[in-house]
């Protein structure tokens, strides 16, 4: 409702975008937005968008706030140090996730875009029901699907896996063997030597 | 042929190529690890096969780039037959990973003529540096995995949202003071109370409201007794139920016909008037026409 009423006014004619309005912006939208619709809204390009959005990252790394990219949108959330104590302020005590889901997190968050084939390849082990608990829990979310035969959902990480780990963005997922990152932009997809996880 | 066997590889894995096999080893440890009764692993604690295979190894504090995976075949099939029956959905991977265990052990065994490093079919990428390379891959990601774990419970981000508003500030919420009583004292003090409030009345039997003709007769007889005319809707002025009007108006037909009351209605909605009819006149075949339809509706 918010971005529609500023939506009718930015139309109109370019309102800038200073730092400190994005922070503004985004301290009420209460949800991620997309670079481009910041742009649209403001009236401005989104190479200003995408500087601004440095800039405001740049001034809140010391800040109790801090600024959280996923893909192409960014929000505004609680910095990591602070995640107990807004916790028990919230009294809230999310469910620790098992080691299956764990592993297949891991998978999706290193290797996206990937399919559940991807996921059982690696795994050995049929994961419909673990890649379902975690999409249910947004900890993953569909990306599209691949060109593949069959057309294979592609699985992703969203907001929901960044604040759920403390990372502001996925940079910060700390680097993997050297040999596994390596592989990650040679290999495809969707062959490997995977006959346990993908003849069922 | 050795130059094929590894070219095969190489092509369709970079890992596998990447990964130095044990040359020369694989017969000679052989056996080694197996039978280990110290060691045990138990299958309902994992949710894969590369999983069960990786603690395996690890359990007996061996190495994978080096260990012969052969040797395992034993142990993994030992831990897959207690594989309760009803997980034998997801025991096919766990099969699968045992069929390329023995394949493995059955190649190491096997006399070679060559060199004992030609381990694979000439067609075929070598098993065990595959099986290598898998087990590699995940332990990666399962150890990925278990990072991102010790993660999830201190380094929370939140969000400003709706829910996180509602949900504690804005409704004054406050964090608890003590931690929540446990059910059990919950249930005893619910019974404590169910004991002290006194036990209910029970409820009557519910029964329909019979209404009688003869009821409402009666009632506009006895009313005709002091009056020559009533009005319908004078006498029904405190009566509520529909079915007691409608039974009335029925009454006071019958009434009518019987030839005992005259009725009027001057206009539609009108007031009805039900005059009692002198008993000389009693026999006047007319009466009963003065009623208006409308009134009944």
């Amino acid at each position: 409702m918010t971005e529609e009423a500023l939506g009718g006014d930015a139309a109109d004619e370019s309102l800038g975008l200073t730092v400190a309005q994005l922070e503004a912006l985004l301290f009420v939208a209460e949800r991620p937005l997309h670079r481009s619709e910041i742009a649209q809204l403001a009236g401005v390009d989104r190479e200003l968008v995408d500087a601004r959005v440095g800039d405001l990252e740049v001034s809140l790394a010391e800040r109790g706030i801090r600024l959280v990219a996923s893909g192409d949108s960014v929000e505004l959330a609680t910095a990591a140090e602070a995640g107990l104590l807004i916790a028990r302020y919230i009294g809230a005590d999310s469910p620790r996730l098992s080691g299956p889901s764990l592993e297949v997190l891991a998978i999706v968050a290193y290797r996206q875009p990937c399919t559940r084939a991807v996921i059982e390849r690696v795994r050995g082990v049929d994961s419909d029901y673990t890649v379902r608990t975690l999409l249910h829990r947004r900890l993953i979310v569909e990306l599209g699907r691949s060109d593949a035969p069959g057309r294979p959902i592609l699985y992703g990480t969203g907001f929901d896996f960044l604040e759920r780990f403390g990372l502001t963005s996925l940079e910060q997922l700390p680097p993997l063997d050297a040999e596994v990152a390596g592989r990650l932009a040679q290999e495809p997809d969707d062959d490997g030597p995977g006959e346990a996880g993908e003849g069922r | 042929m050795e130059s094929n066997a590894s070219g095969s590889a190489t092509g369709r894995s970079a890992v596998g190529s990447a990964l130095p096999r044990p040359a020369g080893t694989a017969l000679v440890r052989l056996g080694e690890g197996r039978s280990d009764a110290a060691t045990h692993v138990r299958i309902e604690d994992f949710d894969g096969p590369l999983g069960l295979l990786l603690a395996l190894i690890e359990s007996r504090q061996l190495e994978i780039l080096t260990v012969p995976l052969g040797s395992l075949a034993e142990a993994y099939l030992d831990a897959l037959a207690a594989v309760p029956g009803d997980r034998i959905g997801s025991v096919s991977g766990f099969v699968a990973v045992a069929a390329q265990l023995i394949l493995i052990k059955s190649q190491a065994m096997l006399p070679r003529q060559h060199a004992p490093v030609a381990v694979s079919l000439e067609t075929e990428p070598d098993p065990e540096a595959e099986l290598r390379a898998r087990l590699l891959e995940y332990r990666r990601f399962r150890d990925a995995g278990l990072a991102l774990g010790a993660r999830q419970a201190r380094w929370r981000l939140f969000r400003r949202d709706t829910e996180v508003a509602a949900s504690s500030g804005r409704a004054g919420a406050r964090p608890p003071a003590r931690p929540p009583l446990p059910v059990s004292t919950l249930s005893v003090a619910l019974e404590g109370l169910i004991r002290i409030t006194p036990p209910q009345p029970l409820p009557r039997e519910v029964m329909t409201r019979t209404i009688t003709l003869a009821e409402r007769i009666a009632v506009i007889r006895a009313a005709l007794r002091g009056a020559d005319a009533v009005v319908l809707q004078e006498l029904l002025g405190a009566v509520t139920d529909r079915v007691v009007v409608a039974v009335t108006f029925l009454g006071m037909l019958e009434l009518c016909k019987r030839r005992e009351i005259t009725l009027e209605q001057a206009q539609p909605w009108g007031p009805i008037i039900a005059r009692k009819v002198p008993a000389a006149n009693a026999a006047a075949p007319t009466d009963g026409r003065k009623i208006r339809r409308e009134a009944a509706r």
